[in-house]
């Protein structure tokens, strides 16, 4: 069954499909630097009526925990990516690449870029979870 | 140069450029058309000392200027942007001249912030974050290297935790950019040189970053012909004004070309000898320019073609996979008669310093964008060898 983005279950499943990812575990094994959150900015006329947060606790290739949480909570995380529905969609399509993203203000980045740089493989793979998961997208 | 159909970029270039000798004069014209009334000219303590630019900009804008903070020093830090910050807000300056080369310009970008936003400038590290546009900024280089009159990032240490912070975010780019050639007329051959080698590099980088795209294009090829026409006789002879003016276009146009397709390995091993050693960051990427061409040479010969055509070889008879290596040459012969060190051991960087080096640099932003997808600090250390 589709799973409508963001939604609590689409993060549980995120979270699943990042825990049994052979490529990420590899990738973000050294990875320290905390919890990223990934924020879709409100769109009412799609449902979305308040800027919602994704927030990834990845520690050593492992996604410790994964929840919606609000805009606010999620400006507390060390690394705070923030984008329209119409960009986080085609980031889980693989139509945008995050970083470049970040670099051409289609995603922006609260935060040290060169932590993620160095990630930047693990940052790919988390992608590539993305696009295991049947998405419903809610402006189509 | 081909394109296919998954071509897709942003081009951002909003900075109004002023060119022409002693255009610098019309600086109070450019801060009344921004609806300003009180500039402050931040510029660096070299500068300050040894010339009297500073003073005669300030003289310019009579009633317009507050103060000038002139206590900015390479790599300049979040101390000093505080510095300068507090001192702005204290004479109410409501818009900011820099004079200088990258140091100030960067310095004046987190000055703009601060004086906007308010708060510490570690709240803004990060990309694209601030929401509305900043303080106004004029930039007159003094330089004709960095292009960090039309970039989007600005570079500040953190000297307490020993770390560069990023800021990368279009409402920094600057309002105003005159390029005026009387303004580098004093540069010395051996840092006009240099910083003329830091644009080469920006130009070349665009053209082979992965983020490369047509309009950046045409700029970095337009920069590369006239850096090889005048960077020579700009450093012979300092006083050849067209040799000067055409080098701040084509230190801008590379600045404008590598804002928006990005850099490569390039930089992101130059930035961090020059972080760790010290090392002139023009001089860093004039010495590594030519084993990383030789490096990249497989991912993108058709892209080193146009660069050896622009540099003006016959290309007939040289094979794509071939590019990479003739424009390595070529630049290392055109560093040669500009009186360049060719290695990083003549700059103070000793070998035992290269492993950690090569880790170091997998962590900069501009590898991101190499044609070659880098990963492993022992093909980074290979290159810092070969430039050893």
């Amino acid at each position: 069954m589709a799973l409508s983005f963001p939604s609590i279950e689409w993060v549980e499943e995120f979270k699943k499909q990042i825990n049994s990812s052979e490529g990420y575990k590899k990738a973000g094994a050294t990875w320290t630097a905390g919890v990223v959150a990934l924020v879709t900015s409100a769109k009412p006329e799609i449902g979305i009526k308040e800027d919602v947060g994704i927030w990834l606790d990845l520690h050593q290739g492992v996604c410790r925990d994964a929840k919606i949480v609000t805009a606010e909570d999620a400006q507390k995380a060390p690394f705070c990516i923030t984008g329209d529905y119409a960009r986080w969609k085609q980031v889980i399509k693989k139509e945008l690449e995050p970083v470049k993203g970040m670099m051409q203000g289609k995603l922006k980045l609260k935060g040290d870029l060169p932590t993620i740089v160095r990630f930047v493989k693990a940052s790919q793979e988390l992608v590539e979870c993305t696009t295991r998961i049947e998405t419903k997208f809610l402006d189509e | 140069m081909p394109y296919d159909t998954s071509l897709n970029f942003v081009f951002w270039s909003p900075t109004k450029i002023v060119f022409g000798e002693n255009t610098a004069l019309d600086v109070a014209i450019e801060v009344e058309n921004l609806k300003c009334k009180k500039a402050l000219v931040v510029t660096d303590r070299e500068l300050a000392k040894n010339t009297d630019i500073p003073e005669r900009i300030k003289k310019v804008l009579g009633n317009l200027c507050v103060g000038i903070f002139s206590d900015v020093e390479a790599d300049s830090g979040i101390h000093i942007v505080n510095q300068g910050a507090k001192l702005g807000k204290e004479l109410g300056a409501d818009c900011i001249v820099s004079v200088g080369g990258g140091s100030a310009i960067d310095t004046a970008k987190g000055m703009a912030i601060l004086l906007k936003e308010g708060g510490k400038l570690q709240d803004y590290v990060g990309f694209q974050i601030l929401t509305r546009p900043q303080t106004p900024h004029i930039v007159i280089p003094t330089t004709a290297g960095t292009g960090s009159e039309v970039t989007y990032i600005a570079v500040i240490k953190d000297h307490e935790e020993g770390r560069k912070l990023l800021f990368g975010d279009y409402n920094i780019l600057p309002n105003v950019a005159i390029l005026d050639p009387k303004m580098t007329e004093g540069l010395p051959p051996r840092l006009t040189a240099a910083t003329g080698m830091d644009a080469m590099c920006h130009a070349i980088e665009a053209l082979h970053s992965l983020q490369k795209e047509p309009i950046a294009d045409g700029m970095a090829l337009h920069a590369i012909k006239l850096i090889k026409e005048f960077l020579p006789r700009a450093v012979q002879n300092g006083k050849d004004m067209l040799a000067r003016g055409q080098m701040l276009i084509a230190a801008n146009m590379a600045g404008a070309a590598f804002s928006n397709a990005q850099l490569g390995m390039v930089h992101a091993l130059a930035h961090t000898v020059g972080a760790k050693f010290k090392v002139h960051h023009g001089l860093a990427n004039s010495i590594l320019l030519p084993p990383c061409l030789k490096y990249n040479a497989d991912a993108c010969g058709d892209v080193y073609l146009d660069v050896l055509s622009t540099l003006g070889v016959n290309i007939k008879r040289i094979r794509p996979e071939e590019a990479g290596s003739a424009v390595a040459e070529k630049i290392i012969e055109f560093t040669k008669k500009l009186g360049l060190p060719q290695r990083l051991r003549e700059v103070g960087v000793p070998e035992e310093g290269l492993k950690e080096c090569s880790e170091l640099a997998l962590s900069d932003g501009a590898i991101v964008y190499n044609p070659k997808f880098i990963s492993e600090s022992t093909e980074v250390l290979k290159i810092y060898q070969q430039a050893w």
